[in-house]
């Protein structure tokens, strides 16, 4: 065939609109793949530098030494924003009476590179955040110091030799879980005034941090760079390195977005499988007349490979501009309830798209066209296609094959990717066996049904095969949105629990046990709900077997065993939410001098279980053998111990009080009055963290909710294309029917019957499918317990039914309302 | 010109195997023209269609301008169908998306004849379609269709031309202007004709008459 023939046949082609529908599944699809997957992509890099704010910076450099400054020179010319932090413990002093050891954090001028900076005028007045620091001659203090040095706002407190007047209240840091300078209270001051206290003599303990912030590129670059030149005391830590409480909960999101981008690459591949399906059965007929005119089966591949070929190339770059411009849309419009900051997202994106379209057309378009060029012309004219359908068993399974490595390759996961395949077999396992039942049973039901019934169920048979397909196209469209929607809600629901809106949102440590009644008065006094005190003791690990642990200062390389100082407890069963890893947990009446440790505990002071531990508390030494060793749930708002013993062994050494009670936001000038009752107190505010995590919560939430949505109109796509595909079968059929006579009510009941058991089932197979894949992902990849979720089977084939059935009916309502010639005229 | 020797075809059906030509014998001159009539259901089709290498048989040989399509590859017979062979069929077989003129313009641009066009208009008139080049199939009756599909059997001037009841939809008129047409081809390029038609009048004007019963074919 000479090649302005193809281009005239493709251009009738196209003026006929079977191109079009075709050309729009395909653009469609590929603008969900690119627009769902730059979404997610840019919401994971938004997602990342959301941990980064526990850092304070995308990458820090610490070191014992003040921090070159070639590096800061080099760090520059790399793009990368710079800030520099030092951290010592010193005294503060107020007046001969008044002195406290504190550990002091100096910042400079942008500080932090990430996250926020809270802090407050008065010690516990509203918090305000962002765009401050101390100036030069100035501090803010925890609020807390306020009453242990015994001064206000605008006084004086003198640091080294240097004077330095309080102007705030510095109510919380982006980095304290990961820059922890001693153990004192807060003190926040500015770096210009270091030299002038004096308090930096050699050998003194302090940190020196360069934070650094900018693209991930020129972050990976300086990394690269500076990595060789580290010295001893000297190490790089990055986002992937810090580990903020929130840090799972953004494991989770991301592990959910990777999700919902698989299952858009998998919906919209099952929307131009449909489309291709209907395009090649709708070209049936033109190719064996092509043939039957002496056309050769080459100039038919030509033709049909040329016209996929064009419209793969139209579909797949319309279909990345109207994706990107849908994640622009999203971005934009999202914008201002984002989390951060979206990053970029590259060309993965596209070229997901890209591929995804050529895998469907060559493996689900391209095969029956090819099958047909080769079949005689009688045969197709018959519909006879007996040999054709062979090899489509063949197709099928490397077109899937094909998606199944996109998924792979989009993910990167094999649990997610296998966990999603899971869920798809069982459906189309099930959807088989149920289109076999359908299909011998049916004749059976329609021998005693009414006529509307006989009706329905003799065109469910009729199309048995391709009912088949499609009732597994629906439900595996309806099985993912399921799935993402059951995902979404345990995840969310999983983060709102770990962050209870009723439970204890301050942490009081060091209560000595004659201040109980103190304590006991002020809750009493303002309504406050006592909680259990739990008994606290500090000491510090010296040695491990006899063998004595180098101190912290001591230690160059990172990881090494060394002292290690805590809090302990006692306590007669494992506390909630610790689990045993190793050993065993002691009788309540024990004598044995035992202790059970945490894990990460355990490896900083390089002890396992049978260890003999000497141990400091005070001045007194006390020796334990390892019991057991324990996780701790760190995300959990209760009071956590790196150190437990039985009753019995700490009941011997002084010990302090530790306990936790709720206060609600007004209530929060209490505290000012605590801390003047008991100034020895350390109060913890939790409430500003649980706030902190809950907007973080709140905001991953809701891109979740976003991506969900985003999803499920794809979904819906699909759907509607699976019923579209179906169309020009039952709508002649509709037509004859009409025809010889059939009323309106016992077409359209027909239709509704068909539709409604086809959606009903496939919502079922769905419900099914999507169980299985919740089971697996729920437990595998997002590490949470996997709970049944009931409704979704009674959800499943109602919504199934009822979508496919509006959609399939609504599609087919011109065969009521047309004359019945009218519709038999265009077949 | 066509010469069929022991013609068999069988086509599995749900319920086993279905013979529906058993053992065909039959000749025609380059030339002539041959009529097939029969019941239906008898298998006429069924015959003109492997006469017209459309579809491969069970059993037996057929000959084709000294060509046996037996032994030809799908691709082959495709060759030989474009240079040779028109065929109408009984239920037209026309493009919906394309016009009538489109449809007819098909083969001649198959075979990369330059001036379809015109010539598509002049077999479109010819069969009194002159107004109507611009429809589409969905809007013309039945014997327009037929025409339109005549037309397109027409316009190559093969050298066999295969006609499944070309005026089964026809009124008396137009019916025998396009049998008039059909001799006036056999007469003026010696076009070859072998019709299907249970017009017996039809029948008369064909130099050989066949008639079809139940899968056997008797006649001369
Ligand atoms: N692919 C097939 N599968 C099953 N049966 C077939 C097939 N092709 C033809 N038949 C059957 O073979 C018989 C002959 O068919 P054919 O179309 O040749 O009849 P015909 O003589 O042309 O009839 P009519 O005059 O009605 O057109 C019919 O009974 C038909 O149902
Ligand atoms: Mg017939």
């Amino acid at each position: 065939m000479r090649q302005a023939l193809t281009w005239k046949l493709l251009a009738r082609e196209w003026r006929s609109g079977e191109l079009g529908i075709l050309l729009m599944a395909l653009v469609l699809a590929v603008s969900v793949v690119v627009g769902v997957s730059s979404f997610v992509t840019r919401l994971q890099s938004a997602l990342l530098s959301e941990s980064a704010r526990f850092l304070a910076a995308d990458m820090v450099v610490v070191s014992r030494a003040p921090v070159p400054t070639s590096w800061v020179t080099a760090a520059e010319a790399m793009t990368l924003r710079s800030t520099e932090v030092v951290g010592f413990p010193s005294m503060a002093v107020a007046d001969i009476d008044h002195m406290a050891l504190v550990s002091i954090k100096a910042v400079s001028m942008g500080y932090p590179l990430r996250g926020e900076l809270q802090w407050s005028e008065e010690p516990y007045g509203a918090v305000r955040s962002g765009g401050a620091i101390p100036g030069q001659g100035e501090v803010w203090l925890a609020p807390r110091l306020f009453a242990l040095l015994d001064v206000n706002l605008g006084d004086e407190i003198i640091v080294g030799e240097q004077p330095l007047v309080i102007t705030g209240a510095v109510r919380g840091e982006p980095d304290a879980t990961t820059a922890v300078f001693g153990f004192g209270p807060r003190l926040l001051m500015n770096t210009a005034d270091i030299p002038a206290t004096g308090v930096i003599q050699p050998g003194s303990r302090v940190e020196y941090r360069l934070l650094l912030g900018g693209d991930a590129d020129s972050v990976a670059e300086f990394s690269e760079w500076v990595t060789p030149s580290l010295g001893q005391g000297q190490r790089l830590d990055s986002v992937e390195g810090a580990q903020p409480s929130i840090g799972e909960t953004l494991d989770r999101a991301q592990g959910f977005l990777l999700l919902a981008g698989s299952l858009a690459v998998v919906l919209a591949a099952a929307a131009i499988t449909l489309a291709s399906r209907r395009f090649g059965e709708r070209h049936t007929q033109y190719v064996a007349i092509l043939k039957s005119l002496g056309a050769q089966s080459r100039e038919i591949s030509r033709l049909y490979g040329r016209s996929l070929f064009w419209i793969g190339m139209m579909g797949t770059v319309a279909g990345c501009i109207l994706g990107w411009a849908l994640q622009e849309t999203f971005i934009r419009v999202l914008g201002a309830i984002l989390p951060v900051e979206p990053g970029a997202a590259g060309s993965k994106p596209v070229l997901i798209g890209a591929v995804t379209a050529a895998v469907c057309l060559i493996f689900f378009a391209w095969p029956p066209l090819r099958r047909l060029g080769e079949a005689s012309p009688l045969r197709v004219l018959r519909a006879d296609l007996s040999v054709a359908d062979a090899q489509r068993k063949r197709d099928f399974f490397v077109g899937s094959l094909a998606i199944v490595g996109l998924m792979w390759w989009y993910s990167g996961s094999a649990v997610v990717t296998g966990a999603v395949i899971a869920g798809l077999c069982v459906v189309m396992g099930l959807g088989f066996i149920a289109a076999r039942i359908l299909l011998s049973g049916g004749r059976s039901v329609g021998g005693f049904a009414g006529s509307i019934w006989r009706v329905a169920l003799a065109g469910l048979q009729r199309r048995g095969r391709a009912n088949a397909l499609q009732m597994v196209i629906f439900a595996m469209a309806i099985m993912l949105m399921l799935l993402l929607s059951v995902v979404r809600t345990s995840l969310i629901g999983q983060w709102q629990a770990q962050l209870p809106s009723n439970a204890p949102n301050h942490f009081l440590l060091n209560l000595a046990p004659e201040e109980r009644p103190k304590l006991e008065d002020f809750f009493s006094n303002n309504d406050i709900r006592a909680e259990t005190l739990y008994p606290m003791t500090r000491g510090r690990v010296i040695s491990v077997n006899d063998a004595q642990l180098p101190k912290w200062e001591e230690v160059m390389e990172d990881g090494s065993p060394r002292q290690r100082e805590a809090n302990f407890t006692w306590s007669e069963s494992l506390p909630t939410g610790n689990e045993l890893l190793q050993g065993e947990w002691w009788s309540a009446d024990t004598q044995g001098a035992w202790v059970s440790i945490e894990e990460e505990f355990a490896r900083d002071i390089g002890a396992e279980v049978g260890d003999r531990l000497t141990l400091l508390i005070g001045a007194d030494p006390l020796e334990v053998t390892v019991q057991s060793v324990r996780s701790v749930d760190w995300q959990s708002m209760r009071p956590n111990f790196f150190m437990v013993f039985p009753r019995k062994v700490l009941e011997a050494f002084p010990g302090m009080y530790m306990t936790s009670f709720r206060l609600l936001p007004e209530q929060k000038s209490l505290l000012n009055q605590l801390v003047r009752v008991l100034p020895t107190v350390t109060v913890i505010e939790l409430d500003i963290v649980i706030r902190e995590m809950r907007a973080v919560v709140d905001q991953v939430a809701r891109a979740l909710e976003l991506v969900l949505g985003v999803i499920l109109m794809a979904g819906g796509l699909v759907l509607i294309s699976g019923v579209r595909s179906s169309l020009d079968g039952r709508l002649r059929e509709s037509a004859l029917l009409r025809a010889v006579g059939a009323r309106k009510g016992l077409v359209l009941g027909a239709l509704w019957i068909e539709f409604l058991v086809l959606g009903g089932l496939a919502g079922l197979l769905a419900g099914v499918g999507a169980e299985v894949a919740a089971w697996s992902l729920q437990t595998q990849v997002f590490s949470m317990s996997w709970t049944p979720t009931p409704v979704m089977w009674v959800l499943g084939p109602v919504l199934g039914a009822l979508i496919v059935g509006g959609l399939g009916v609504w599609s087919c309502r011109r065969v009521v309302n047309v004359p019945p010639i009218v519709i038999l005229r265009e077949f | 010109m066509i010469k069929v020797n022991q013609l068999l075809k069988t086509v599995p059906t749900a319920d086993g195997d279905l013979t529906i030509l058993r053992g065909i014998d039959l000749s025609i001159a380059a030339g002539a023209s041959a009529a097939i009539v029969g019941a239906s259901g008898s298998g006429k089709s069924t015959l003109l269609g492997l006469l017209a290498g459309m579809d491969v048989a069970s059993g037996g040989e057929v000959w084709l301008d000294g060509v046996c399509i037996s032994s030809l590859d799908e691709d082959e017979r495709a060759r030989l169908r474009a240079e040779k062979v028109g065929f109408v069929f009984q239920s037209f077989q026309l493009l919906p998306a394309l016009t009538a003129r489109e449809n007819v313009m098909l083969p001649l641009e198959l075979a990369g004849v330059s001036d379809a066009r015109q010539i598509a208009e002049r077999f479109l008139a010819e069969v009194g379609l002159r107004d109507r080049l611009d429809h589409y199939p969905t809007t013309l009756s039945g014997g327009e269709q037929q025409r339109v599909a005549i037309a397109r059997a027409f316009a190559r001037e093969p050298a066999v031309l295969f006609a499944d009841e070309p005026t089964g939809n026809l009124d008396t008129r137009t019916g025998e202007r396009i049998v008039d047409l059909l001799f006036e081809l056999n007469a003026r390029v010696s076009t070859t004709l072998v019709l299907v038609t249970h017009d017996e009048r039809l029948a008369g004007r064909c130099d050989q008459r066949f008639s079809m019963t139940a899968g056997e074919l008797s006649g001369s």
